[in-house]
């Protein structure tokens, strides 16, 4: 039988419709769900996506782009591609495949509303295909990694991270509940088919393909580009929906759900994909900046979009492009400090040659970001890895979910901004997620984050151990260490000069070690030495054992030598002014506790004889 | 004597935290209690210098608590965000 050509068939089917006979319009398609904004049914009747598929071609398409997908994977399946992948690949994997998959399971939802609630039956039309996208998305992001999962049981998380409480995982759930599963189906369509589909799938689709390939990870690269291209499809359902609002008075709502979404997805896409872009991948193989992808995919993209829409930059556009400055490099910091909460091994990537191209890619890094590197590294190479383990939970916004924390170092920009709602205290990182609480209190003020949990005592006991369990740490799999056991710290030992101020290892040249059983550390604050050095030292010695000890670091490095003169211990005082301990006293009997501070200075011989 | 959350915003630090401290502390109990979680972590050490507590204010300008104060007349509600800072 011949077949009729789609023009000839489509408009007629696509806009077939039918009139309710045993319930009301209203109850067939209730406000809440479907169209608050009651845009027109001649509107409604004029909605025309941009995109064209019928069903069979549909199937055709998506048939060969599956087959391309698993043959490649067969094909490189035999290559020992992932035997010798390094753990900052791994991790990105690993992390990837915890967010995602399962968000795009979600998002089947989210299409299956539009497909029912939406009140064009060309919307309809095109939701159900999202919806079959959505499905094919999650299919194969949760069947690549199970593959991987002989090799790492965490990759365990690629299935179970949804149905847990991991605290990066309620960030993105929130998310999107929030744009995607809990609002009516055009401003769902706005919030998700149209921003995020349209600005952020790039991100993790195009930007990490394009890292894939060069890292050489094909079969990935494959994936996500397949992926990718369902999603420029479907991603169109939200454009009409603007074009309508904006005709008949809804300007002003449209406006308001870009501002929203875009707000939102951007803090969690920063730390998903601005992490492993600008910390994971290694530095030879990175082909642009985070900062770089965002103003050339995003931006550019957005703003255009912005513009052919009648719309306008979301009032905290310069919020945004600060953020972009420092946003993921900040989280980059804590992911790796609560390491142990995550369920993948974070890389550190802050090597001094990865230090030199972050600066260069975001001038002022080693400034600030450099600092709080340094004393994580300081505190490594003095042997102190229980100093880099963050013990106590930071404050997370009550909308992003995120922790709150800014710009480290002279700056001092961390800041956490407050809001006393109906007898409760909320917290928000700036001042745009306290707006979009401010826009909806009703709908955001039950939830608690992790850090409410704790403080309204709903954790028994009240310990880490019982939130990483909640977290699902050691349930699911093991959490985070280190990714390359602190093998990076190396680099550092030895050199002089790893930070911005030319700052020195306490311990980086040590020849000598302490010889006793108890040692302690403490600070030595050498006189005319701009570093204060964390030293290890053995309670038996005396202390000009103690001063000479402490002198290796310092002279010779950044302080010189005062010959003919001998070295006194002190305690550090504000005023300098603290007596000098006797010569031969046992470091010890001066009551030491970890991390005290003691001046080692000159003093001409005669003060010998004047010690108390 | 009883528990308080505190936000600790320590200076230079990127991080805010939630720190536990004891109504009965004095501020500069509180200082060295939010000094734990910041020092050597994410901030260095400055020997030499104390640490002074105050609320945390959009101008970074409030008045220091007194060290010997003590929390439990200052006033302070819970998750209240206090600056802690060296001189």
């Amino acid at each position: 039988m011949a077949m009729l050509d789609r023009s000839e068939w489509y408009d007629l089917a696509r806009s077939t419709n039918w009139s309710p006979r045993y319930v009301g319009e209203s109850e067939l398609f209730p406000e809440a769900l479907a169209d608050p904004y009651r845009l027109p049914e001649a509107a409604w009747a004029a909605y025309d996506e941009p995109y064209k598929v019928a069903y069979r071609e549909y199937v055709q398409v998506q048939r060969e782009k599956d087959a391309g997908v698993y043959s490649v994977k067969a094909a490189l399946g035999r290559s020992k591609f992932y035997d010798q992948a390094g753990p900052e690949w791994m991790g990105i994997l690993k992390l990837h495949y915890g967010a995602i998959p399962l968000t795009e399971y979600a998002a089947c939802a989210l299409q299956g509303q539009n497909a029912r609630f939406g009140r064009a039956g060309s919307m309809r039309n095109m939701a159900t295909f999202g919806m079959l996208d959505e499905m094919r998305h999650s299919q194969l992001q949760l069947y690549f990694p199970h593959e991987l999962l002989s090799r790492d049981r965490q990759f365990d998380w690629a299935h179970e991270a949804h149905h847990t409480k991991n605290w990066l995982i309620i960030g993105g759930r929130h998310c999107f509940d929030d744009v995607m599963m809990t609002r009516d189906a055009v401003t769902n369509s706005i919030m998700t088919s149209l921003i995020f589909e349209t600005a952020f799938t790039n991100l993790q689709m195009v930007g990490l393909a394009a890292d894939a390939e060069n890292v050489g990870d094909f079969t990935f690269a494959n994936l996500i580009t397949s992926v990718q291209s369902d999603e420029a499809r479907h991603a169109q359902l939200g454009m009409p929906l603007v074009d309508m609002m904006t005709r008949h008075g809804k300007k002003a709502e449209a406006q308001r759900a870009v501002d929203i979404s875009f707000w939102r997805l951007w803090r969690v896409f920063a730390v998903l994909t601005g992490i492993p872009m600008d910390y994971y991948i290694p530095l030879e193989k990175r082909h642009m900046s985070f900062k770089e992808f965002m103003h050339e995919w995003v931006i550019k993209q957005f703003d255009r979009q912005l513009t052919d829409l009648s719309l306008e930059r979301p009032w905290y556009w310069q919020h945004f492009l600060d953020d972009i400055e420092v946003h993921h490099h900040i989280q980059q910091g804590g992911v790796w400090s609560y390491r142990p909460t995550m369920w993948w091994n974070p890389v550190a990537g802050v090597g001094p040659e990865e230090r030199a191209w972050l600066d260069q890619k975001y001038p002022g890094w080693n400034a600030s970001f450099g600092h709080y590197w340094d004393t994580i590294i300081d505190s490594l190479l003095a042997g102190r890895e229980d100093l880099t383990q963050q013990k106590v939970f930071p404050p997370i916004c009550n909308v992003c979910q995120i922790p709150i924390a800014n710009r480290p170092g002279p700056p001092w920009k961390a800041r956490a901004h407050q809001l006393d709602f109906e007898g409760r205290r909320y917290h928000f990182c700036t001042p745009v997620c306290q707006w979009i609480f401010e826009c909806e209190p009703e709908r955001y003020k039950r939830h608690e984050s992790l850090v409410d949990m704790l403080v309204f005592g709903r954790f028994n006991p009240p310990t880490p151990d019982t939130v990483l369990k909640y977290m699902g740490i050691g349930v699911v799999s093991e959490g985070g260490r280190d990714s390359n056991g602190y093998q990076w710290i190396e680099t550092y030992r030895g050199r002089h000069g790893h930070g911005p101020k030319g700052h020195v290892s306490p311990l980086a040249d040590c020849a000598l070690t302490p010889k006793g059983n108890k040692r302690l550390w403490v600070l030595s604050r050498f006189q005319g030495d701009g570093h204060v050095k964390t030293v290890e030292i053995d309670l038996d010695f005396s202390m000009d054992e103690f001063a000479r000890y402490c002198a290796q670091f310092s002279i010779g490095h950044h302080a010189k030598d005062q010959p003919g003169k001998t070295l006194r211990v002190r305690r550090t005082t504000a005023k300098d002014d603290a007596a000098p301990f006797p010569r031969e006293m046992r470091f010890g009997a001066c009551e030491p506790r970890q991390m005290d501070s003691f001046d080692v200075y000159f003093a001409d011989l005669s003060d010998r004889d004047r010690e108390p | 004597m009883a528990n308080l959350g505190i936000l600790s915003r320590f200076v230079g630090d990127a991080h805010i935290k939630v720190v536990n401290v004891d109504t009965e502390m004095s501020f500069a109990e509180v200082a060295e209690a939010c000094k734990v979680h910041s020092v050597g972590l994410h901030v260095p050490n400055q020997p030499g210098k104390t640490l002074r507590v105050r609320r945390t204010t959009d101008d970074d300008s409030a008045q220091h608590f007194p060290a010997t104060m003590k929390v439990k007349d200052a006033n302070l509600r819970h998750l209240d965000c206090l600056d802690v800072y060296f001189v």
